[in-house]
């Protein structure tokens, strides 16, 4: 008994308390990640996966890959997409986080709803905008056909280069609220006082926002930036519903590459070997985030 | 009073009225799904499109009753229980972790809080083939219990890395006054610390919520009988079957956003404090 209470309350305790979430996450992510390597080094397929009777072939499923085209076209994909969407929905963000800074009535409400897209299945996006720009009914060809800017429908998701475009209006679309509200938030945190001083000396609009939005605003701009990347180099589902990666590997990403060889394929082992590719590049990101992020936090 | 002037109140005025149409074009996608799904198939292909239903159609929705295995509102109790369930397990977890994370020192915090960190960037593709044998070699493919797990483990860093600032934010006080009423520790934590951190249990739910009912990628993958599926999955594979059929499809999508919706009408602060801490402060 009074051990008990010793534990209670010494602050040995909080291990009690960590245990059952630490050993939940260990045992459901961090030995599928372990076992994820040593598949990587097997031969597990859909003739084996049954029998047990796996052997080790060291590299030669990731030989294989980089020497095969697919894995090459997934990865420039897979970059082209994160850096457009990135570029797209920073810049829409940050225009309508500055819109919405400025003190009106609407702006918190209408800037929360804002946020919906955000909050959605990807799935529903996905469907919303195969819909949108799909050939004969999409609204997309519809408006383009009327502004008289395009003479005939656009065969948007069955064409290489419209598919990918495609892909990046959707996921901006997604994008646009999260880089809206953290770039909001970084906003609030600079003082009126700078601004007002600023204008007192004659400074004008650009002036204020060259010097002292920008500079200040910069941690929150790199920190969005980095998670904006993590988020987006990701994306599974979107690209997997609306386009089923293709034509002919136009819109095939890193993970759905990987999805598409482990379960339509049954070649698990090179399905893992290409989820470590993406793990370690998205790990590098990470750390790269977290360095930024937590070098000065203290009592972590 | 300077905001009572009426150039001021004009300057107001204008800035709404742009923030209403900005929204409005922003949110088209929704809309347009919603009017589609309330349309009948020959008016959905009239060229120039109609802007609203000419003709309220709602047998898309009542239509899925009988659809059999492709039911959306059997898809919809699925998910449902599916996410519930993920919910809890990652709120039952999550609260006490956070809470040791918040208020105690111990060797080892600052590895298992960068583990949690990254284990919340880690996208669902890396896990998903280790995730399948793995459920395989334990016979619970096509069984609600893998999926569960599986959605959990998404939900449960998130929640930690927000609450554990909740809990460490409550004042010291607080704890020396409830130790001088007789409770220790632990009883502090359930009499004290949970109840004034409802408002950040409440976030941790609603994601954690959210997160499990968008899930494609697991839903799909570890539930392999279409009557057991998920709603995303169940979108995902009538998508293939009816490839065309906007009616339905649209309709899908629709019940698949309700909860989502509702979320955002009822609970919009807690979602927006969630995305902001979550992500900045991480």
């Amino acid at each position: 008994m009074s051990y008990l209470r010793k534990l209670v309350r010494s602050d040995r305790i909080a291990y009690l308390f960590v245990a059952p979430a630490l050993c939940y996450m260990l045992l459901l992510v961090g030995y599928p990640i372990l076992y994820n390597l040593l598949l990587s080094v097997q031969d597990v397929t859909v003739k084996n996966i049954n029998n047990g009777r796996f052997s080790y072939i060291g590299l030669d499923n990731y030989v294989r890959l980089f020497t095969n085209d697919v894995l090459t076209t997934s990865i420039v994909n897979t970059l082209v997409f994160t850096v457009a969407c990135i570029i797209a929905q920073f810049l829409i963000g940050f225009l309508l986080a500055l819109f919405f800074n400025r003190a009106f009535r609407a702006a918190r409400f209408v800037r929360g709803m804002m946020m919906m897209p955000w909050m959605i299945p990807m799935t529903v996006t996905a469907l919303m905008f195969k819909f949108m720009f799909s050939t004969n009914v999409g609204i997309v060809n519809q408006a383009l056909l009327a502004a008289g800017l395009i003479a005939s429908p656009i065969d948007w998701l069955t064409s290489p280069v419209s598919a990918m475009i495609a892909v990046i209006a959707a996921n901006v679309w997604i994008g646009i609220p999260f880089n809206m509200i953290l770039l909001s938030v970084g906003l609030t945190t600079i003082p009126a006082e700078l601004y007002e001083s600023a204008s007192i000396d004659g400074a004008g609009r650009w002036q204020s926002f060259r010097h002292i939005t920008l500079p200040l605003l910069r941690p929150t701009i790199e920190s969005v930036l980095v998670l904006g990347f993590i988020y987006t180099f990701k994306v599974f589902d979107l690209v997997f519903v609306m386009t089923n990666c293709g034509p002919v590997n136009a819109t095939q990403l890193l993970s759905t590459y990987s999805y598409k060889l482990s379960f339509s394929l049954f070649k698990y082992s090179e399905g893992s070997a290409v989820a470590n590719v993406l793990f370690v590049i998205l790990l590098a990101a990470s750390l790269v985030y977290l360095k930024y992020t937590y070098t000065e936090e203290e009592g972590m | 009073m300077r905001s009572h002037s009426p150039l001021r109140r004009r300057k107001d005025l204008t800035l709404s009225a742009i923030a209403v149409v900005l929204l409005i074009l922003f949110l088209l996608p929704l809309y347009w799904t919603l009017v589609t799904s309330l349309k009948t198939e020959t008016e959905i292909f009239r060229i120039p499109p109609t802007l609203w239903p000419k003709t309220l159609n709602t047998a898309s929705y009542a239509v899925q009753l009988e659809m059999g295995d492709f039911n959306m509102f059997r898809s919809f109790g699925n998910s449902l229980v599916i996410a519930l369930c993920a919910m809890g397990i990652a709120v039952v977890l999550a609260v006490p972790a956070s809470f040791a994370i918040g208020r105690y020192r111990f060797r080892g915090k600052k590895l298992i809080i960068l583990g949690f960190l990254l284990t919340q960037m880690l996208p669902v593709s890396v896990l998903l083939t280790p995730m399948f044998i793995i459920f395989k070699n334990l016979k619970l493919i096509s069984n609600w219990l893998s999926v569960i797990l599986a959605d959990a483990t998404i939900g449960i860093p998130f929640s930690i890395l927000i609450l554990k600032n909740y809990f460490a934010s409550i004042p010291r006080e607080l704890e020396d006054a409830a130790a001088i009423d007789g409770c220790n520790r632990l009883g502090a934590f359930f009499r004290v610390f949970v109840i004034i951190c409802i408002p950040g249990i409440v976030v941790c739910a609603i994601f954690s919520f959210l997160y499990a009912w968008g899930d494609l990628a697991y839903g799909m993958t570890l539930i392999q009988k279409q009557a057991l599926r998920p709603i995303t999955a169940g979108i995902f594979n009538f998508l293939g079957q009816y490839g065309t059929k906007w009616s339905y499809l649209t309709a899908f999508a629709i019940v698949t956003i309700i909860p989502v919706a509702l979320i955002f009408l009822f609970m919009q602060k807690y979602i927006i404090s969630g995305l902001t801490a979550g992500a900045v402060k991480g």
